[in-house]
């Protein structure tokens, strides 16, 4: 029981194309349908008290997102979980649900998110291997960033954590891009090109916050290939504290101890 | 064979709001295609936020796909970036639900809100490989159908649709799903599927009547090619509308919509009689559901939907008697859960003022109010039973209650009008500045806003006015010009609407079958959305029209003698042309019609036996 909540959830492709405005209201109204006593803020216009992660890209997917809820009134986790499962559209799904006691909200403590971003290529794996390994052997990758006030340079390259390119087998393309949005059809593989994944670890959150599609165009600026970004799917989100990386559902996290 | 669509990302990326064209929204329905017999493809001819906010949309959807042999789907009007990929791609125009293509449907059944969509029906029809004319569709074909306000004049549509459905459609469509169905299973003729339907009251098959001119243009007649064919078809309503289906579960969308809340539907048709508007005279007679059912369905619907909002909507919404009660009962059911209510189109006075702050917590912003005239002259020739002393005793409670916005909307060009009655308007507006400034200032909120708005009058089938002339476009722009050059108090806004759309409207209003070709000539040239300021195309309009030999004046501008047959005589809403005549020629004495609660007017539409009418 607690009268605040973490919850871990999935964002699938059914609903990528929802904003992250729009993804607040599809909570807000499945609470409610669900009867969940979620808190509201006070004031002329009140609002659900819900905090989400960080902010998906409108087409991207996602295994490991996460928001806090806080309730007017005692709520089971389990309970909580059931109940708002059966009333989220399809795509969207409840992993985990824990108590949070430590003060401290997901958004401000994101540090670290993780990527996969699935590529078709018009170059071998050994080419894109080589490319990335330059890419990240150099000290500083100055990139233009566009940004409300017109367009800057911004170095990415502390912000990349790990990055390395992945081979897939027939099954895992079907199973991961298995997507009715993604149209494999249309694409023929042969032996010097082929879809591969593209793994990244990057900074995240309010301090530094290097979106994988930013990334994507640092890396098609190094090659003179083709580059087509199929799927960009989130795989892991860690949150900071006191100077480590952790799981947001960790006790450390939640418990403070 | 499967036939869905792969609407891919590459596709998606390109076009602006993806989520118009998903689906999978909370509510929407999927069915397996073993279980059902009859595919029907929802066709509103407008973009997704627009379509979705409609009610009449929701409720036959629903209703469609109560029945177990049934699958309805939605189709929007894909937008123009949509539209481009598509062709670019070679997607046919499919169903949000399912992503099949709508060739493979049985039914494309449209829903007509306003005129000037119905190029986007052309559009769509091209889009789906539909042939655009019922007479070069063939047993491969679905069948095209429309229904909704604009289809009591169903005639610049008649070469387009198989049939159309008059009046409210939660019995007439299940009757042809019906027949259908049995149709199907004999495999008979496509023509004697329509000959079937033709027997059920309320369906009208425009291919199987024959239109005579006369020399001068005029219809002279309209008859039945078949002997069993009715002369005139007769709309349906539902008489109970306490019993009738009302869904208790609707589509809540993932992208803002213009309506994105719950709409309880309080009653059908209108008392009042305003000889302008259509929708008093085609919805007659009223009939309303019970405030103890409305709170029933408000409670599921909330459930159901989880939606913020409730909204109640009628034509009249105030005239509705439990309004008090209905109010306060959702108020209290609603608040805990943080759900607000929305009252639209109240007459002010202090009780609705106090109903809409409990209800909203609004923002003491803007109120609207519809005088349509600016002197009670006019008010009188259009029966609006509105006085200037209503106007200025509603907005002066509103001003001392701390509203600082209000809206005031008028029509011009309505029969009679002079440049005083222009005056009038912009007097009318003064007085409302007049009274905000009396209003003791530690009383009256800061900012004191007034907007005057002027649409351009469209005289409209089945109103009194269905024989007037529109103003020409030269006549409304003076009649502006006039009104911009008399309002000098800084307080106020003046807005006015494009009188070229106005023209197009008042032609296809009245218009007849002819206009058919017109409609294809004019989206061949690139005219769609019509509606949407930016897509408007007012010389590639003026152009088809030269091609096709149509005079758009002939249509607009031109008054018709009470003896004229008009191209929608056929049709029968229950409210009698001779009924019309005489509301027309009280409207030029000046003369004043009661309202249907106070006093029957014998429009007619007592044949349909309701109770407001028979007592
Ligand atoms: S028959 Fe009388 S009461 Fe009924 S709608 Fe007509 S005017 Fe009103």
């Amino acid at each position: 029981m607690g009268s605040h909540l973490r919850s871990k959830f999935t964002r699938e492709e059914e609903v990528k194309y929802i904003s992250h405005l729009d993804l607040m209201l599809v909570f807000e109204r499945a609470l409610r349908r669900a009867r969940i006593p979620i808190a509201y803020s006070g004031g002329f216009n009140p609002h659900p008290q819900m905090v989400f992660g960080l902010p998906l890209s409108v087409g991207v997917t996602s295994e490991s997102e996460y928001a806090d809820f806080e309730f007017h009134a005692e709520v089971d986790p389990e309970n909580f979980k059931s109940r708002l499962n059966a009333n989220l559209p399809q795509g969207l799904k409840i992993l985990e649900v824990r108590e949070r006691k430590a003060k401290g909200n997901i958004m401000a403590s994101i540090a670290i998110a993780s990527y996969d971003i699935f590529v078709y290529l018009g170059c071998s794996y050994d080419i894109i291997q080589e490319r990335l390994k330059e890419l990240l052997s150099k000290t500083t990758i100055v990139v233009q960033k566009k940004g409300k006030k017109g367009v800057k340079d911004l170095d990415i390259r502390p912000m990349i954590h790990k990055l390395h390119v992945l081979k897939l087998s027939k099954n895992e393309i079907d199973e991961k891009l298995n997507s009715k949005f993604i149209d494999l059809d249309r694409i023929h593989l042969n032996e010097d090109n082929g879809i591969y994944c593209i793994r990244a670890v990057l900074s995240a959150g309010s301090n530094a916050n290097l979106k994988p599609e930013l990334l994507m165009e640092a890396i098609k600026e190094g090659l003179n290939f083709d580059i087509n970004t199929l799927k960009i799917h989130r795989t892991e989100l860690l949150v900071g504290k006191g100077g480590k990386v952790y799981n947001p559902l960790d006790p450390v996290v939640l418990l403070g101890e | 064979m499967k036939m869905t669509l792969k609407i891919s990302d590459n596709i998606l990326r390109n076009v602006e709001k993806p989520s118009r064209y998903t689906g999978n929204e909370w509510n929407s329905v999927t069915k397996s295609l073993d279980k059902i017999n009859i595919r029907f493809a929802f066709g509103f001819p407008d973009v997704y936020e627009i379509g979705m906010s409609h009610l009449g949309s929701k409720i036959l959807y629903h209703l469609l796909n109560q029945r177990e042999d049934t699958w309805c789907e939605r189709v929007f009007a894909p937008w123009v970036d949509m539209e481009e990929q598509m062709r670019k791609n070679q997607i046919p125009l499919f169903a949000l639900e399912s992503k099949d293509p709508i060739k493979s449907f049985d039914f494309f059944g449209f829903t007509l809100q306003y005129e000037m969509s119905y190029t986007n029906i052309i559009n769509m029809l091209d889009l789906a490989g539909v042939p655009l004319k019922s007479s070069m569709r063939t047993e491969d074909d679905l069948f095209v159908c429309a229904g909704g306000p604009c289809a009591y004049n169903p005639e610049p549509l008649a070469e387009i649709m198989d049939f159309f459905l008059m009046g409210e459609g939660e019995e007439i469509l299940n009757e042809v799903l019906d027949v259908f169905k049995a149709w199907k299973n004999e495999g008979a003729a496509r023509e004697d599927f329509l000959d079937r339907i033709s027997k059920i009251e309320g369906v009208y098959v425009p291919g199987a009547y024959q239109v005579q001119y006369e020399s001068d243009g005029t219809i002279k007649s309209v008859l039945p090619n078949k002997s069993h064919y009715p002369e005139r078809i007769k709309k349906r309503i539902i008489k109970n509308l306490e019993d009738v289906f009302f869904p208790d579960k609707i589509i809540v969308p993932y992208t803002d919509i213009v309506h994105d809340r719950i709409m309880l539907e309080l009653f059908r048709g209108c008392t009042r009689g305003c000889r302008f508007c259509q929708a008093g005279f085609i919805y007659r007679p009223v009939r309303e559901r019970t405030p103890e059912k409305l709170l029933d369905l408000a409670r599921k619907l909330q459930e159901n939907t989880g939606y913020e909002e409730i909204s109640l909507t009628s034509l009249s919404t105030s005239d509705y008697e439990g309004l008090g009660d209905l109010t306060e009962n959702l108020i209290k059911e609603m608040e805990p859960l943080k759900v607000n209510l929305s009252l639209p189109s109240l007459r002010i006075d202090s009780f609705s003022l106090d109903l809409m702050e409990k209800a909203q917590k609004v923002r003491k912003s803007g109120l609207t109010f519809a005088p349509e005239a600016g002197t009670q002259r006019l008010r009188d020739v259009i029966n609006k039973g509105v006085t200037e002393e209503d106007l200025i005793n509603s907005v002066s409670i509103a001003f001392n209650g701390g509203w600082t916005g209000v809206k005031l909307y008028f029509m011009m060009g309505l029969p009679t009008e002079s440049f005083d009655d222009i005056e009038g308007i912009a007097d009318l507006g003064n007085k409302v500045v007049d009274a905000y400034m009396r209003v003791p200032k530690e009383k009256r909120g800061k900012g004191l806003s007034v907007t005057i708005s002027t649409s351009s009058f469209v005289p409209k089938p089945f109103t009194p006015f269905q024989w007037e002339a529109q103003d020409t476009m030269e006549t409304l722009r003076e009649k502006q010009r006039h009104l911009k050059g008399m309002i000098k108090n800084k307080k106020i806004t003046y807005n006015w609407h494009e009188s070229q759309l106005s023209l197009l409207e008042a032609v296809f209003s009245r218009g007849d079958r002819r206009l058919g070709n017109l409609l294809i000539k004019a989206w061949e040239k690139g005219c769609k959305f019509d509606s949407w300021g930016e897509h408007f195309k007012f010389d590639l309009w003026m152009e088809a029209f030269g091609e096709c030999g149509l005079d758009p004046h002939f249509y607009a501008n031109r008054k018709r003698d009470f003896n004229e047959v008009l191209p929608w005589d056929h049709i029968d809403v229950g409210v009698s042309k001779k009924f019309l005549q005489r509301e027309c020629e009280k409207a030029y004495r000046g003369e004043l019609t009661s309202n249907c609660r106070v006093d029957c007017s014998g429009c007619g539409a007592a044949s349909f036996g309701s109770t407001i009418c028979t007592g």
